[in-house]
């Protein structure tokens, strides 16, 4: 077991560095010079060797990247061309507001997506498994500018219930906090909801015709007892392996969704970093992303084991 | 001796229900209704993805006028008559806009489909039958699969100037891995078919293994993943464009329409709201198709899905 915890554990630190190797030589594989579309349109060919020395192009690129990987590994994820601050700062600075979206979406997709998927099991092919499903077609469809939007102009403009747009830090109490982010958090789960529901469905199906669901039947075990205990429980590690890969929709989507609802995170900082052509402030985002995310599966891979006992390694 | 054990067996077979000489017809309808019938999603979605190419490519003879015209003296004005879909901020015609965005969703969908499952095919050919590039290339994937795509889009569009072929280029290389993937695991399923090992035995090389065993099976799966990679696509250009990332603001695409009525959207929500329905449709009439041809190409999956 702890062999299995630590060679997982080890497992990542490739996957990392593929990662930053990749992010780092986006620089290089980009078409044309980016050094030049950086600088933007009326750089003097002065800038554009500056922009070229700030980005190290003009060096060999593994002695580029060594260095910059060394960075990494400090804490280092560069300097902004345009603020001059240090990205690592700039994105702790605007962390809040995106890491307080991403958990409440995840706490609301969960709670929604697990039950209905369920009652979508039990009920396979009637009217309401059908409703359900198509439900999820539409929420793969939908892109979440457009239910962003949706959702603000009923419940925010034409029902007055809930803020429009902006952000209220939890300082300012759990209430307000919570109320700005209903609508964001509804609008990015919407996706995310429609994928966990199919494969909980799926996953349910499958459990739903084994025998000991026929004996916990035949023993006396009530139908919410077969499905949220007997069922759930062995449907699980689909579930939430399907929750992990889904955490990629949710980061792409936090950059939408903070636009749409002005919300001042870290997606707005990335909008903000490609009208203002910042590239290394773009670069940090992307790879504290990407590791975030390989950091999550992680969590999740190490967590099949507590989920089903069954697995042994 | 035995004689007699021989003639009494007949009598212990019981006699087979007599069946009808013939039997009734099985009602299969055929032509255009009968597969509607059969596949409701194919044909809808079908049906739809169909109009839009129409809408894309009669753009100009639908009652449009020139979608980039400019007309100050008729900015932000509501649907009427005369501006179906109103006028944007610019004054210039959204209508016209919306119809004309068709052509760079489509064509953005339809080329990054096509392009990252020929790339995602090649690269998933080599990985499953070359044995000691495998570990590198799923490494390589991995890594890439762990950058979120609208992110690794953004950050290659960071880095070009914007244009359509640019973010077709950006959005293929953010949906290859998925292909590669299903690809090298189909690859990987069917190497181990009697049939193939059958192929190897009888001394056939492997170019033409792939050829005749191994090709034909992957077209079921990767029609499939082409239809969610299109839809995928489409929505990361409008995200792209919508966030200013994407196609040049001097070309209409639905997300540049919705990036431009931003700031107005809570006074003026129409200029929003129409290519939001165009782009929404869409990606629900290729996912449609997409759901209707795996429930089609493949029973057992459709069954658990």
């Amino acid at each position: 077991m702890l062999t299995y915890v630590v060679r997982r554990i080890l497992a990542t630190v490739p996957v990392m560095v593929v990662v930053a190797l990749f992010v780092f030589s986006l620089l290089y594989i980009a078409p044309g010079d980016p050094a030049a579309v950086i600088a933007g349109d009326q750089a003097t060919p002065a800038d554009v060797a500056r922009i070229r020395m700030s980005l190290g192009l003009d060096r060999p690129f593994l002695i580029r990247f060594s260095e910059w990987f060394w960075q990494i590994l400090h804490g280092d994820l560069g300097t902004s061309i345009f603020t001059n601050l240090p990205v690592a700062t700039m994105i702790m600075q605007r962390a809040e507001p995106t890491l307080s979206l991403m958990t409440v979406t995840l706490a609301l997709a969960v709670s929604v997506a697990v039950p209905i998927g369920v009652v979508a099991a039990w009920k396979a092919d009637t009217l309401i498994d059908r409703a359900i499903m198509a439900f999820a077609v539409l929420g793969f469809s939908v892109p979440v500018f457009v239910v962003g939007y949706l959702l603000a102009y009923v419940f925010a403009l034409e029902l007055d219930w809930l803020p429009v747009q902006g952000y209220t830090p939890m300082s300012e109490g759990p209430w307000p906090w919570f109320q700005n982010l209903i609508l964001p958090a509804l609008a990015l789960g919407c996706v995310y909801i429609a994928l966990i529901a199919r494969i909980t469905r799926a996953a349910m199906l499958e459990v739903l015709q084994q025998d000991f669901i026929r004996t916990a039947r035949a023993k006396g075990v009530g139908q919410t007892g077969i499905l949220f205990v007997h069922a759930l429980k062995n449907a699980a590690v689909p579930i939430v392996t399907v929750i992990g890969i889904g955490v990629a929709l949710l980061i792409g989507g936090a950059v939408v969704t903070e636009t749409v609802f002005a919300i001042p995170g870290i997606g707005r900082l990335t909008v903000d970093a490609i009208l203002r052509r910042d590239y290394p402030v773009i670069q940090g985002i992307v790879l504290m992303f990407s590791f975030v995310y390989v950091l999550v599966n992680l969590a999740i891979d190490l967590l099949y084991t507590v989920l089903d006992p069954r697995i042994r390694y | 001796m035995t004689d007699a054990t021989i003639t009494t067996a007949p009598d212990l077979i019981a006699a087979a229900p007599e069946l009808p000489d013939v039997l009734p017809p099985v009602k299969v309808r055929r032509g255009v209704v009968g597969f509607a019938r059969r596949h409701p999603a194919i044909a809808i979605g079908g049906a739809l993805v169909l109009a839009m190419v129409f809408i894309a490519v009669f753009a100009p003879y639908l009652g449009t006028v020139d979608p980039t015209a400019l007309a100050p003296t008729r900015r932000t004005r509501e649907p009427s008559a005369a501006f179906w879909f109103g006028t944007d901020m610019l004054g210039r015609d959204i209508y016209s806009r919306v119809l004309y965005g068709a052509r760079v969703s489509l064509t953005v969908g339809f080329s990054v489909a096509l392009l990252a499952s020929l790339v995602g095919l090649i690269i998933g050919l080599v990985s499953g039958f070359v044995r000691w590039s495998d570990g590198i290339i799923m490494r390589v994937m991995d890594g890439m699969m762990s950058i979120p795509p609208i992110l690794l889009a953004i950050a290659l569009m960071a880095l070009t100037r914007g244009s359509v072929g640019n973010v077709i280029t950006a959005i293929t290389i953010a949906e290859i891995p998925r292909v590669s993937r299903l690809v090298r695991s189909v690859v990987l399923s069917l190497r181990e078919q009697p049939y193939v090992d059958a192929a190897i035995a009888a001394g056939t090389r492997t170019p033409m293994i792939i050829l005749r065993h191994i090709l034909p099976n992957t077209i079921a799966p990767m029609t499939v993943q082409a239809t969610y990679v299109c839809a995928s696509a489409m929505i990361v250009e409008a995200i792209l464009s919508f966030i200013g990332a994407g196609t040049p603001p001097t070309i209409p695409s639905w997300g540049n329409i919705m990036a431009e009525g931003r700031a107005l959207w809570q006074v003026k929500p129409y200029i929003v709201f129409f290519p939001a329905v165009f782009l929404s449709l869409t990606v629900l009439a290729v996912n449609l198709l997409g759901d209707g041809l795996r429930d089609a190409l493949d029973p057992r999956l459709a069954k658990r899905l």
